[in-house]
């Protein structure tokens, strides 16, 4: 008897230990969030934009066969003071938990980031568990955070997916333009030697339109999100964009070019000679000469001829260190521009007072506090460009040296 | 004592289990800023040096427990009461590591179950393969010893990969002198995880190889020393020194970073293992000297007869030691190094030794 009751008790204890039904959340009682917008309304307060995915529309590729009928994704809005407020509000709206673990996008207001920065915002995502600080945080430029998330996108079902996609793969291939993590940002904020900066987006096309299906039946889809420009910080705060080559030239001192395209003027021709970048290495480095601290850019990078508008005779060694002693001075061009451009806003977002905390701790310490006001902006950079033609890919010279 | 026999390189994996144990997970050392690697490093000669007047207290009484041998050396009642003394410290140590291991299962995974429902899991497995003996203990360790160095390999590599270690953040080194970093050491990783050695003072006599001890216990050190350093390295050079220091887990942190080719991504279970891992071989380990010492002190038979009650005073530590986990912590670098790791790991052990000696010496004439 008592051996059953043993065997009884231990039954009922399985069921109450083994079952792991504790918190338990069933897949359709979960909102899976695939991307957050954040605005400012009038009084002050937040306005958080949710996009929601509706899992039984996005499956089936983007012919659209086997999936659902309607959007893939649906948006919310709630207002609130911080961003627990704004999330457990959300529940007037939406009938399921929601569940961060895929929140990819953070997007932010460039209104919003001037007038309350992203100090009072980031600590919430930072300290979730569930929500990753690895996700991708954006600033949207001359667009509601909100317009934005709502609208829809054509290949990529899922919008958040697609700016993402875009980010990552613009970085890849073009080089204006960097995917930046909330980790990044946060770890750029409690760095005294280097401010954040933020990729842009904005909306081609109006908000109201992206966000109804009509926009992307058609070819090109009336309403579209699309990279613009990088946002400098300084103090948490935006406080200025940079576009094109400035941009690129921040993207080049940061050392995060993967491939990009390099063009250089030839006999009276605008950008006549492409060279294509395939890989770099940028090292930036701070010295003393005279007591006084100088900062450097060093880059090396190597690469093929893409494209040749005017007759040039590729043959010749000479004519291709000629050429690279032009893209050299570009690519310096370019990145002193980018310099220049930060030092007015008086930000290092290059990490250049990380540069002189590395090679100067003792100086470091002194200047720190006001490095960004008076020391870096201050600063004489120099930039050097190493540059080689590697290849000139299938063909030597241009089948226009014979045309002409 | 049981008649149990561990071979050397069963107790290898339990040391180095125990070392990495609930010191992998946190940040440790992080004090001396981004030079938190050296003190672990140094952290571990101490170790090295502690385990030396560990191991020659062993050597001179190797047939006995540390619990019977404190008697011989200082006499019956003082030696009694000290041995006490000891058990009870390492019941409240195997306390702090399980309320270490559930509070940050609970912060990271299960937020909403309540933080008893959590450690009466842990505790309720450990006391079942601490009754079964030391040599369970030990060969549980040897297999989960390979299972969590190949994760630690394969994360290592999935890290490396991923492209986000950027060793310039341990840079400058030394930035403020030797000063901060001895004075973590000497504060902290000196205690945590090395000095807790001592517990093994318990477990070296079952050793079936006795004058393998001493190498076994110095690769041990080393390894486990070596392991932290890389882990902390990585911790360092990934998450930068800022978010190292305000995570509560850094090493989760760093594991959610990995991000190769598209789907080799959010691996937190590895995270998981570890700790799961980790805290069971440390809190068992702890819960066993105190089992077998209490009952050696006592003269109880079978020893295992005490698990359960031990077990229940384990969990019952751990619910009350702390109303909220950073009050906990703060308890953890403030008053525990000094109130009772500093006694029980550095000064009773050097007066034990300084007294063997002189009684041994006596003998000899």
């Amino acid at each position: 008897m008592k051996r059953y009751m043993a065997v009884f008790l231990l039954l009922i204890m399985s069921l109450t230990f083994l079952s792991g039904c504790w918190s338990k959340k069933e897949l359709n009682d979960l909102a899976l969030v695939s991307a957050v917008g954040l605005d400012l309304d009038k009084q002050g307060r937040f306005v958080g934009t949710f996009q929601f995915i509706n899992p039984g529309n996005v499956t089936g590729g983007f012919q659209g066969g086997g999936g659902g009928q309607g959007n893939a994704v649906s948006v919310y809005s709630s207002k609130g003071d911080n961003m627990d407020e704004v999330s457990r509000r959300m529940s007037t709206k939406v009938s399921r938990n929601l569940y961060y673990a895929h929140a990819n996008l953070v997007v932010i207001s460039d209104e919003l980031a001037k007038k309350k920065g992203v100090l009072p915002i980031l600590d919430a995502f930072d300290r979730d568990a569930t929500f990753r600080n690895t996700a991708t945080i954006v600033i949207a430029h001359h667009v509601k955070a909100a317009d934005l998330v709502k609208t829809l996108t054509a290949i990529d079902k899922i919008p958040a997916n697609k700016m993402i996609k875009l980010l990552r793969f613009s970085e890849r291939v073009w080089g204006g333009t960097m995917n930046v993590m909330i980790m990044d940002v946060i770890r750029d904020l409690t760095d005294d030697g280097k401010q954040p900066v933020i990729s842009g987006f904005n909306l081609k096309g109006s908000g109201e339109t992206g966000k109804t299906t009509q926009s992307i039946m058609q070819t090109t889809p009336e309403s579209a999100p699309q990279i613009g420009g990088l946002a400098l910080f300084k103090g948490g705060k935006l406080t200025g964009w940079l576009y094109g080559s400035q941009a690129r030239g921040v993207v080049w001192t940061l050392n995060k070019i993967k491939k990009t395209d390099i063009n250089l003027s030839k006999k009276g021709k605008k950008e006549a000679i492409a060279f294509e970048v395939i890989r770099q290495n940028t090292k930036i480095s701070a010295f003393k000469i005279d007591g006084e601290t100088h900062l450097k850019v060093k880059v090396d990078t190597e690469g093929n001829i893409g494209e040749t508008k005017v007759p040039v005779n590729l043959k010749d060694p000479m004519v291709i260190k000629q050429l690279e002693d032009g893209f050299e001075k570009v690519i310096e061009k370019e990145i002193t521009s980018a310099i220049t451009a930060a030092q007015k806003k008086k930000t290092d977002i290059f990490g250049f007072g990380d540069a002189v905390h590395r090679s100067q701790p003792k100086t470091w310490k002194r200047i720190s506090d006001k490095w960004d006001d008076t020391y870096f902006a201050k600063a004489k950079v120099e930039v050097e460009a190493d540059a080689f033609v590697r290849r000139t890919a299938l063909r030597n010279n241009s089948f226009l040296s014979d045309v002409e | 004592m049981e008649k149990v026999k561990i071979t050397p390189y069963q107790l290898f994996a339990l040391i180095l289990l125990f070392e990495l144990g609930s010191a992998l997970l946190v940040a440790i050392g992080i004090e001396a800023k981004q030079d938190a690697w050296i003190v672990i490093l140094l952290g571990m000669i101490g170790g090295l040096l502690l385990f030396f007047v560990f191991y020659r207290l062993y050597c001179f009484y190797p047939d006995c427990l540390p619990t019977e041998y404190i008697q011989k050396i200082m006499g019956k009642g003082l030696g009694k009461s000290v041995a006490f003394l000891y058990m009870m410290y390492n019941v409240y140590v195997a306390a702090r590591v399980l309320r270490d291991f559930g509070a940050m299962l609970l912060t990271f995974a299960y937020i909403e179950t309540p933080l008893f429902i959590a450690n009466t899991l842990m505790i309720l497995v450990i006391v079942y393969s601490v009754s079964k003996g030391i040599e369970v203990l030990a060969r549980t360790g040897e297999l989960f010893l390979v299972f969590i160095y190949f994760l630690a390999g394969s994360g290592v590599l999935l890290v490396l990969f991923s492209g986000v270690v950027d060793l310039h953040n341990l840079q400058p080194v030394l930035e403020n002198g030797w000063k901060p970093i001895v004075k973590a050491t000497v504060k902290e990783t000196i205690y945590f995880p090395f000095g807790e050695l001592i517990v093994f003072s318990m477990i070296m006599p079952y050793l079936r190889d006795s004058k393998k001890i001493r190498n076994v216990g110095i690769i041990g050190v080393i390894v486990s020393g070596i392991s932290l350093m890389l882990v902390m390295v990585f911790n360092l050079s990934i998450l930068g020194v800022n978010l190292t220091a305000r995570s509560q887990f850094p090493l989760l942190s760093t594991i959610q970073t990995i991000h190769v080719a598209d789907f080799l991504e959010r691996l937190d279970v590895y995270f998981m293992i570890a700790l799961i891992v980790g805290g069971f071989f440390k809190i068992s380990i702890f819960l066993y000297a105190a089992v077998i010492g209490t009952a050696n002190i006592c003269n109880i038979k079978p020893a295992s007869r005490l698990t359960y009650p031990l077990g229940l005073v384990v969990l019952f530590i751990s619910m009350t030691m702390a109303s909220n986990f950073p009050e906990h912590l703060k308890e953890g670098i403030r008053v525990v190094p000094l109130l009772l790791h500093l006694p029980f790991q550095i000064i009773f052990p050097l007066l034990l030794l300084g007294l063997a000696f002189w009684k041994n010496r006596k003998k000899t004439n």
